[in-house]
């Protein structure tokens, strides 16, 4: 074929990228540049526009409008076997009556690649599956499945790799197995991934940056850590672990932080970290930044404090401890608390405050959904 | 140590004898009407069915005078040396005549109803859904309905060109497929849309063509729908009578369907062994092909129904 087929990953561009169905928009306008050799995430629920994204990279879909850039060059209007691109499917898409040996050679003979066994045959190796090149894939275990799946698009030197929700099918110590040689194989091979995804903690542990799409908008993108840490909209901060969301008109600001007034409680946000300043906003916290007192803390400008409630749920996680807190007039209040100590922590029915340092709380820029009308 | 039994200890014992003896024929009650009744209709089941076929099998060694008599009171070979005597009747001919047509059709219906399954299933055009209404709607109609019309539009078929007449074994191949084809596809597309679209998908993505993805993925993965398909294919043209009667004319063209019949339709000379043993031949090749295909046969057929 043509296309000249380079080992070193390449970047991608999405440029003004939309996707209609009949009926409704899968894809509203996506502008999105994935940097050469980067592991790159796109979570969200399901539904929400990532696999078709995915499949118009892939050239299984054509745009409606936009373009798809990958090393600068523009391929919208190429053919999937054009682009240099390979993917990875959910179920795996290993062809039944065929060996282990000839699934990983089928893109080599197509594309008339001279020794396409011995080739295949070091992709097994570089999954550690040359052992079983002669099984059927259905002899195989899920795990294994998806590793021959992953050598048949590594074998064809893509520069592109797409994995679309590749672990969905495994159990949880496989697929933790599985993340660490996925992300082995990135960097030894350092192609550019594109990883699709519904969950958070695979795309957390895994990719450089993490972009979380909804309704077929990209909300937020960006590091693991600072999508945590600094949630932009309501949809990241609820998606993406859990959070604690305030909303109240704003009744302070002073050079450094912002208070808004939530039912009678001043809650506090740094300037630093907040998105909008007048209005109505909404504040939250991360439940693991949250601490709960048995006797109420003294006031202080660094601490924003609420209370008194009472526990009304324990949930135990192994490390942790998920409490969920009643508070009159405020509502639920979830805290997380590590089990360094005895377990729990405090009883159920005990009565306490929560408090959290001012500098945690995050302010978003839009409001979450069914609490604009709520006062 | 053996000891003798005092008058009490006799007694129950010889009660609990038949104690034991009535809750084994209580047992035996027990059996048939939970399990033992089943049984029953089985072998019920299993004469009903096998019976035509001894039947027919003792006919055709019997002698010509004892055909309606008791099952194996004669034997002879006659029948079947007189099978391939007569001229007039040519036997062999109908039986190669039977196997291309059938063979042809079996084959040529397969091919063609999974050429229009593959499209129906992987490819989106419009008209589509019409398309696929339409063979509902067509394959509900027998055939046989469109007896007169066939028969009018190969007459005048073959008024330009002979070789697709009446008379063609060519023609009546013609026909058997446009008629297999609404069911068969329908069947087919059923089975296709259950094959993974991923799987093409991952061919198409290391560069085949829909071609190679017909022949390499689909075909392969579509074996047991096939071997359905092309069996019953076979079974349903190798017996049909009617429109083979009036398409083939030539004695030497005809199938074993209409060729045999002509044994039992003089309205003096009915010939019933040489029948039974023209009819215990003519039903080699389909059980042959039966034994041959079964084994993709049962996942077809439970596959069809469950998935289709």
């Amino acid at each position: 074929m043509a296309t000249d087929f380079v080992a070193r990953g390449q970047d991608l561009e999405l440029v003004e990228v939309r996707k209609e169905f009949p009926g409704f928009v899968a894809v509203e306008s996506l502008d999105l540049k994935i940097p050469a050799g980067e592991f790159f995430a796109l979570l969200g629920p399901s539904g929400c526009g990532k696999t078709t994204t995915l499949r118009m990279i892939a050239g299984l879909e054509t745009p409606t409008s936009g373009k798809v850039l990958i090393g600068g060059k523009d391929v919208t209007d190429q053919k999937p076997h054009e682009r240099p691109v390979n993917t990875v499917f959910q179920n795996y898409a290993l062809f039944p009556h065929m060996t282990v040996l000839e699934n990983v050679a089928f893109g080599l003979r197509q594309r008339k690649v001279d020794d396409p066994l011995p080739k295949a045959t070091a992709a097994l190796e570089m999954v550690e599956l040359n052992h079983l090149a002669s099984r059927r894939p259905q002899q195989l275990s899920g795990g294994q499945q998806q590793r021959v799946a992953l050598a048949r698009a590594l074998v064809n030197r893509p520069a592109l790799l797409l994995l679309d929700e590749p672990l969905g099918a495994l159990d949880l110590k496989l697929r933790r197995q599985m993340q660490l040689e996925l992300k082995d194989i990135q960097s030894e091979v350092g192609l550019t991934f594109l990883h699709v995804t519904h969950d958070q903690e695979e795309a957390m542990d895994m990719a450089d940056t993490v972009a979380v799409m909804n309704h077929g908008r990209i909300e937020q993108m960006g590091a693991p850590e600072k999508l945590y840490d600094r949630p932009k909209t309501a949809f990241v901060a609820k998606f993406l672990g859990q959070s604690n969301l305030f909303v109240g008109e704003v009744t302070d600001k002073s050079s450094e932080t912002i208070s808004i007034n939530f039912r009678g409680n001043k809650i506090t946000a740094p300037n630093s970290r907040i998105e909008k300043s007048s209005g109505k906003v909404a504040i939250g916290v991360r439940p693991e930044k949250t601490e709960f007192h048995e006797s109420k803390p003294a006031a202080s400008s660094t601490q924003n404090v609420l209370g008194p409630g009472k526990i009304t749920d324990i949930r135990f996680t192994g490390v942790s401890n998920q409490y969920q807190i009643e508070i009159p007039e405020i509502g639920e209040i979830t805290v997380f608390a590590q089990n360094v100590g005895r377990s729990p922590v405090v009883e159920l029915g005990a009565e306490v405050w929560v408090s959290w340092k001012v500098e945690h709380s995050f302010g978003l820029a839009d409001l979450p959904t069914g609490e604009e009308d709520i006062e | 140590m053996e000891q003798e039994l005092t008058k009490e200890e006799l007694k129950a014992y010889k009660k609990a004898k038949e104690q034991l003896t009535d809750a084994r024929k209580e047992s035996f009650g027990k059996w048939l009407r939970t399990k033992g009744w089943k049984h029953l209709i089985g072998w019920v089941m299993i004469v009903y069915s096998v019976f035509p076929i001894v039947y027919v099998i003792s006919g055709s060694f019997a002698d010509a005078d004892q055909f309606t008599s008791t099952l194996f009171t004669s034997f002879t070979t006659d029948n079947y040396r007189d099978l391939f005597a007569d001229e007039y009747r040519p036997f062999g001919a109908w039986f190669v005549n039977t196997l291309f047509i059938s063979g042809t059709a079996a084959i040529g219906s397969v091919f063609l109803s999974a050429l229009a399954a593959y499209a129906f299933s992987r490819l989106r055009f419009t008209g589509r859904r019409a398309g696929l209404l339409t063979l509902i709607l067509v394959q509900m109609f027998p055939q046989l309905l469109a007896l007169v019309a066939i028969y009018a539009l190969l007459v005048n078929i073959g008024n330009v060109f002979p070789f697709l007449g009446i008379g063609s074994q060519l023609a009546l191949i013609m026909v058997y497929l446009g008629g297999a084809l609404g069911a068969n596809t329908y069947l087919m597309y059923g089975f296709f849309n259950t094959i993974p679209k991923e799987l093409d998908e991952a061919a198409k993505i290391d560069g085949a063509t829909h071609t190679q993805i017909f022949y390499g993925i689909i075909l392969r993965l579509a074996a047991p729908i096939l071997a359905v398909i092309g069996l019953l294919a076979f079974i349903g043209t190798s017996s049909d009578f009617v429109l083979a009667n009036i398409i083939l004319t030539k004695p030497e063209s005809k199938t074993l369907a209409v060729g045999l019949y002509m044994y039992v339709s003089d309205q003096f000379g009915q010939r019933w062994t040489i029948f039974a043993a023209g009819a215990v031949l003519a039903a080699v090749p389909i059980v042959a092909l039966f034994l041959y295909l079964q084994k993709y046969i049962v996942s077809g057929l439970t596959g069809g129904a469950v998935k289709g």
